[in-house]
């Protein structure tokens, strides 16, 4: 596996705050990658050093480039949506299209029009005049024509409606993603973006708590749905986290075999949002 | 680098449309002006045959050549005036606003450098917008020279010889390039730093660009009682290394034009070299290159996106 960004020891501090604590990691080629944290854990920090848009402390190469001092080279491989709202108000479509087109080697226009006449966006239209919805329809037209190796995403789908968020997903994944693409994604609505997944890594306080892979998680983490002397039983083994459900106790356990907890209960996949709830508490204690 | 500038550029004049529309404006305003000075002139002195830009007659050489020499100096000002306005407002915007919508993050994520992102800002203050401006007061003389030259012809007079032959065309809209280009130059020390306060201010940039020279001021004038400083901020608005042998009083008293001898030259009256070689120029070109380094640096570091 080829490795995409590698950070070692990065850190990043304001003031006396250190948003990005000390974190490792690496991110493999053709992966989807979900950073998850609370409000203020670092995530948008970490993703800004990642793009260059930050100077941080520590090693971090993204595509063999150190991102902060060859950014330029660096953007001609990497896109990032920030948020749906960064698109200049004032900017007709056609406006934009030329931007890009002259000034990034690998955006394809011919794409990017092919992609649009599936949207609702007309070509002579001001960014302005554009729904939200419409205007994530033309930031994702315009990152989808473009070929990087690495996508960021950072809450990329905010404000905006499930109809538009099941589609941006569902278009990003059909039409975008392939073996030699990479995606790093932030967002709070976890649920919707689990099953895309194939890595996590979730992220509190500047730290990292896990960094696995999705089927990994399922081998570690196992959640069990048990009552009376099953409970009794599982609340032995240690769990992890521990909370009510219909007068069930719902346990989560890691590196817990199933062997162990067969006959105590229902054994389930624990959900990425559970087991990140878990996780935070766990951190927090 | 070259191609990245002329997308930026581009890039400028979509989003700031006074650049073209201001001169545009002035270019129609001065036609009306005109065409109803035309009016007037023949509505009021109905004894006067012709009358052309405030000049009554016209027939006299002197006369006729300082009216439409007048014109032309009086709307290349206008236009300055104008464009002095523009620039400031133009600079002041172009770091802030982007901050404000937040687009600066859509701008940062194309292949562009801040450096190549402010340098596109500072060309078009400086260079961009004085050619427009320039492309303005050509178009606003010619298409005034024509609307005289109907008015001339309609009362029987010889447009050719009394408009046309009475005015060195090419030597004034060359004048007036030079002169609206090399402002941007020379002016280029404000410019940049009206881009790095764009850059660096939180809110109200314009309050941030013009309190800091004038508390300054205040401090010099109550410290030490004396003025140098606005003096010479203000001192620098004269051009003087441009029009160092020019005075209005020997340009229209005393040139041989009067005489009946050639047109007006505008141009005579430009000087390039000592322009080029003043320590005005250059001190100003330093002061303009750390300034727009300044900016760089604080759209590249800040971290408020």
């Amino acid at each position: 596996m080829t490795s995409l960004v590698n950070a070692r020891g990065v850190s990043k501090h304001f003031g006396s705050v250190r948003a990005v604590d000390d974190v490792s990691f690496e991110i493999e080629k053709g992966k989807i990658l979900g950073l998850i944290g609370p409000n203020g854990a670092g995530k948008t920090t970490l993703l800004k050093a990642v793009l260059g848009l930050t100077d941080c402390e520590g090693d971090l190469s993204v595509l063999g480039f150190n991102p902060f001092r060859q950014r330029k080279q660096l953007m001609q491989n990497i896109c990032f949506i920030a948020d749906v709202a960064v698109l200049p108000r004032w900017i007709k479509v056609t406006q934009l299209l030329d931007f890009v087109e002259s000034i990034h080697p690998n955006f394809s226009r011919p794409r990017a029009e092919e992609l649009l006449k599936q949207t609702n966006v007309r070509l002579g239209a001001k960014v302005k005049e554009l729904s939200k919805g419409m205007v994530t329809q033309l930031h994702l037209s315009i990152i989808m024509a473009i070929d990087a190796k690495l996508l960021v995403l950072d809450e990329p789908t905010l404000g905006l409606d499930i109809l538009f968020r099941k589609e941006f997903y569902a278009n990003l994944l059909n039409d975008y993603f392939d073996e030699e693409r990479t995606i790093l994604i932030t967002t709070h609505q976890v649920e919707e973006i689990e099953n895309l997944l194939t890595d996590v890594m979730f992220i509190n306080d500047g730290k990292i708590l896990l960094d696995a892979s999705m089927d990994s998680l399922s081998e570690k983490y196992v959640e069990l749905l048990a009552s009376g002397e099953g409970a009794q039983k599982a609340r032995g083994l240690g769990p992890i986290a521990e909370s009510e459900m219909f007068g069930k106790s719902v346990m989560l356990f890691e590196g817990v075999s199933r062997d162990h907890l067969e006959g105590l209960g229902e054994i389930r996949i624990p959900s990425v949002a559970d087991l990140f709830v878990a996780k935070i508490k766990e951190a927090r204690r | 680098m070259i191609s990245h500038q002329f997308a930026l550029i581009r890039r400028e004049l979509w989003e700031h449309r006074s650049i073209y529309i201001t001169p545009a404006a002035i270019a129609v305003i001065v036609t009306l002006g005109v065409l109803a000075m035309l009016v007037l002139a023949s509505g009021f002195a109905k004894e006067l045959d012709l009358a052309i830009f405030g000049a009554q007659n016209i027939a006299g050489d002197a006369e006729r050549k300082a009216a439409l020499t007048g014109f032309f100096v009086g709307t290349s000002w206008v236009f300055l005036v104008a464009l002095m306005f523009l620039t400031v407002f133009y600079s002041l915007d172009s770091l802030y606003a982007e901050r404000k919508d937040k687009s600066i993050l859509f701008w940062r994520s194309m292949p562009a450098t801040d450096a190549e992102t402010v340098i596109s800002k500072l060309l078009t203050a400086a260079i961009v917008i004085p050619v427009v401006t320039a492309v303005g007061i050509w178009a606003t003389h010619l298409v005034n020279l024509i609307v005289t030259s109907i008015w001339v012809s309609a009362k029987g007079g010889d447009a050719g010889m009394l408009i046309w032959g009475s005015v060195s065309l090419f030597d004034n809209w060359f004048a007036a390039l030079v002169v609206v280009v090399a402002s941007g130059i020379w002016m280029s020390p404000f410019i940049a730093w009206f881009l790095f306060v764009s850059t660096w201010a939180k809110r109200m940039p314009i309050l941030m660009a013009f309190m800091p020279p004038i508390v300054l001021g205040l401090l010099e004038w109550i410290i030490f009682r004396t003025q140098y400083f606005l003096t010479t901020v203000g001192e620098r608005g004269d051009m003087t290394p441009l029009f160092h042998s020019m005075s209005l009083e020997r340009f229209f008293e005393e040139e041989e034009w009067r005489e009946g001898v050639g047109n007006i030259s505008l141009l005579e009256h430009i000087d390039l070299v000592g322009f080029f070689t003043s320590t005005g120029l250059w001190s100003g070109l330093l002061v303009c290159g750390i300034l727009t380094t300044a900016a760089i640096y604080v759209r590249r570091y800040r971290d408020d996106s």
